[in-house]
């Protein structure tokens, strides 16, 4: 029962995330929520008995792809805007 | 017209996974138990006999399927070098040259 | 442009660096027993890399180092696929399990962290984990100093 409980609310975070993502116009917090993503992604594939791939996606989704992207960021404009 | 498109293409793709995913599943109707298990079946068994190996994932990645870790190493390669030739310094010979290409390559922020 | 953190934040880094390299390094010799490998072993040494850059903003030109590494890594898994073909068999052959040497150890069962067994796959691993840590790395590595971020020291 709590595994089926874990699994709806797993997917219910990925989804709105992936949302929050799509959401948000400054592009440093885009960023940090796409990192959340990737955790609950990570916990998923834990739960879908798969620990490899949690490992990899935690270690590479939720830090280096953060740190890339804010990176980029800090190089370029910070809001998403149409000129 | 283009909406119209779109939806029909979302429905035709989506009833095509859906019809995967329904035929990925075994007779039991259970997720997690494919149809097809003979290579699952033969690396479960013989992998610790082959290879002395416990993780049965890492005994696919660097033994059986070695060469599709290979050539993701060389992706990873490649991408380094790809990343380092676009980001290296660039000599310029003339000093109005360096002028002109910070001023185009500010032109865009504020 | 200094980018240098408050000192908790440089204090934490500085501590929370050794748990994290030892857990990489952890997953990388371990990769034939438990869940792991070089691949990940290798993103979780070079995540301690990023938090180094984004706490301190400065380091040290160790770009040529990691070419060097990541090179080097490349090269020695070629070789060992090749020492299959070597040894008489064919390409990514184990040639080396169970033959009583370097990582021959045999094993039948479970196997309690055992871990001279494996053959070639341990050395893989850590070869791997080498390249990986080193591309990781280095792509953080570039973008920081071409974003500003981070001073590098002659």
């Amino acid at each position: 029962m709590l595994y089926y409980i874990l699994q709806v609310l797993v997917l219910i975070g990925l989804v709105s995330t992936a949302v929050a993502v799509i959401w948000f116009k400054d592009l440093i917090s885009a960023a940090i929520a796409l990192g959340a993503s990737s955790l609950i992604l990570a916990l998923q594939f834990y739960l879908l008995r798969a620990p490899d791939v949690a490992i990899a996606e935690a270690a590479v989704g939720a830090a280096l792809t953060t740190a890339i992207l804010i990176f980029a960021i800090k190089s370029t404009d910070r809001t998403e805007g149409y000129k | 017209m283009k909406k119209i498109i779109a939806l029909i293409a979302l429905i035709v793709i989506s009833a095509f996974m859906l019809g995967g995913v329904a035929e990925m599943r075994g007779d039991d109707g259970s997720f997690g138990n494919p149809v097809e298990t003979e290579m699952d079946d033969f690396f479960l068994e013989d992998s610790q006999d082959h290879n002395q190996v416990n993780n049965v994932v890492t005994a696919v990645l660097f033994d059986y399927r070695g060469l599709d870790t290979l050539g993701e190493a060389t992706v990873l390669f490649s991408a380094v070098s790809g990343v380092l030739t676009v980001l290296r310094k660039y000599k310029l010979s003339k000093k109005e040259n360096l002028t002109k290409l910070t001023k185009s390559s500010k032109g865009g922020k504020k | 442009m200094n980018f240098k953190m408050s000192v908790v934040v440089r204090t934490v880094a500085d501590i929370m660096i050794i748990p994290i390299i030892v857990f990489g390094i952890y997953l990388i010799l371990h990769g034939h027993l438990t869940p792991g490998g070089g691949f990940q072993g290798g993103a979780v040494i070079a995540s301690a890399t990023a938090l180094l850059i984004v706490a301190w903003g400065t380091l040290k030109d160790n770009k040529d180092d990691f070419s060097t590494m990541e090179s080097t890594g490349l090269t020695m898994f070629f070789l060992l696929a090749l020492l299959g073909i070597i040894m008489g068999f064919s390409l990514f052959y184990n040639s080396l399990a169970g033959t009583g040497g370097i990582f021959g150890g045999t094993v039948s069962g479970i196997n309690p962290g055992y871990i001279n067994t494996g053959g070639t796959v341990p050395l893989m691993n850590i070869v791997v984990g080498l390249e990986v840590v080193a591309a990781l790395s280095l792509i953080l590595y570039m973008m920081a100093k071409r974003s500003d971020a981070l001073e590098v020291e002659e």
